[in-house]
């Protein structure tokens, strides 16, 4: 059952196309595993559809039907392309899935942080986006962080002072979050990371670590 | 064969005119009797094209939505020349792939911006508009069986057509620049001279009515 959900004008941003790239990765990666905010997102685009036909008509240059009319046989409807399933539903939804290439979540390289911690990057910023992969009771420290970030949870889960997150949750926290996420027990927790700026660590010897390794 | 609006459902009644003016009093009588493409219509074609590849539906479509995609695009910041041409490439972007189109899920104008959306963040900002896939197995589905979600739609159209322009002006308008200007949020608010809480805070009410319409 999924508790945390983007907020409203984040749901706005992504369905009106307002939104960075990684941003809307991770709202996208969220609506896979909630229903109920694709029907927010849905009732957005409802709105785009109605606020596009309510503009004013920009007329088109002469000819311009004819234009479009010869080319229409010239690109054929491309067949929907089928992706081989290696049996079982996959733990990372679509868009996400994607982003990882073709080998998916058991054959990523991991780029190792701390014991128990590791990485890997997904899109470069101003808004990165990266995967990164905690063990049972591991934590990156207390940090605060310089931007929003938003985080969505694949697998296992984390809490901190602001509650506890499993799969699908999706967390916002604001530069006024001061926070130390640990990793719940059970299975290793997975969680795409969306941040604006690098987090600001408590703990200078780990945020030395962070910023060599690009973390 | 060209399928009709007869093998889908059929039209309750006719939902709106031509593109009104939120506030504007609704149209003289007598142009209803003026052959002006409604909503059900748009959506019926659309779903024609998909289905068989029908021309004259897709010309219909073309020159009701074609002008609306580059008004759309103009809005955006794009230079007239190339707003010309995505509005032609948007509109061929429909045809090739209206098969996908799914009535029970949308109208076609929603359908048609989301495909216009796409192609603006694909073309002008080089990014890609990273979105869900309804037949993706990893997807989490609907609790419940959306009964009747075709006449339902019709419903929710009318419904938030009216929350649309019930929306005082000062949210309509962070509303449609959500959706139009090619600018973040603190652009906004610095052209409105208008503290950035404010542009939040309102966009936030926005949506508030929106949802409070129609998610009851």
């Amino acid at each position: 059952m999924i508790t945390h959900h983007p907020a409203d004008s984040l749901l706005l941003k992504h369905a009106a196309g307002a939104a960075h790239e990684a941003v809307s990765l991770i709202v996208a990666t969220h609506l896979a595993l909630c229903p109920a905010c694709r029907r927010v997102v849905k009732l957005a685009e409802h709105a785009g559809g109605i606020l596009l036909e309510n503009l004013t008509p920009e007329p088109l240059t002469t000819g311009a039907w004819e234009h479009l009319a010869a080319r229409l046989d010239e690109a054929e409807a491309a067949a929907p392309s089928i992706v081989a399933r290696s049996g079982g539903t996959p733990t990372i939804p679509e868009p996400l899935r994607s982003y990882l290439g073709a080998d998916g979540l058991d054959k990523i390289r991991w780029n190792f942080v701390l014991p128990g911690l590791a990485f890997r990057p997904l899109l470069p910023g101003p808004f990165s986006a990266k995967l990164v992969r905690s063990k049972p009771g591991s934590s990156i420290g207390l940090h605060t962080h310089k931007g929003e970030e938003f985080s969505v949870v694949l697998a296992g889960g984390y809490s901190d002072c602001s509650g506890q997150y499993r799969r699908g949750d999706f967390h916002t926290a604001t530069p006024d979050l001061l926070h130390r996420p640990v990793a719940d027990q059970g299975e290793d927790c997975i969680v795409l990371a969306v941040t604006e700026a690098p987090l600001a660590f408590r703990n200078p010897p780990i945020g030395l670590i962070a910023s060599l390794i690009g973390y | 064969m060209s399928v009709t609006a007869s093998t889908i459902k059929p039209a309750q009644r006719p939902l709106y005119g031509p593109a009104i003016v939120s506030g504007q009093p609704r149209l003289p009588v007598i142009l209803w009797f003026v052959p002006i493409p409604d909503l059900h219509d748009m959506t019926s074609l659309l779903f024609a094209v998909g289905k068989s590849r029908d021309r004259a539906a897709f010309e219909t479509l073309f020159l009701y939505f074609a002008p609306r995609v580059k008004a759309y695009l103009l809005r955006r910041g794009v230079a007239a020349m190339a707003a010309e041409d995505l509005a032609q490439e948007a509109l061929l972007n429909v045809w090739n792939k209206a098969h996908l189109f799914d009535p029970k899920r949308g109208s076609a104008a929603s359908w048609i911006f989301t495909v216009a959306r796409n192609l603006h963040i694909d073309a002008v900002r080089r990014q890609k508009h990273p979105d869900f896939d309804p037949n993706d197995p990893a997807l989490i589905p609907e609790q419940e069986p959306e009964a009747d979600a075709g006449l339902q739609r019709m419903d929710d159209d009318e419904r938030l057509r009216k929350a649309l322009e019930s929306l005082p002006p000062g949210e309509r308008n962070i509303l449609e620049l959500s959706y139009f200007a090619e600018k973040p949020h603190s652009a906004i608010a610095r052209e409105l001279r208008l503290p950035l809480g404010t542009v939040k805070s309102r966009m936030r009410a926005a949506m508030r009515r929106i949802r409070e319409g129609l998610l009851k």
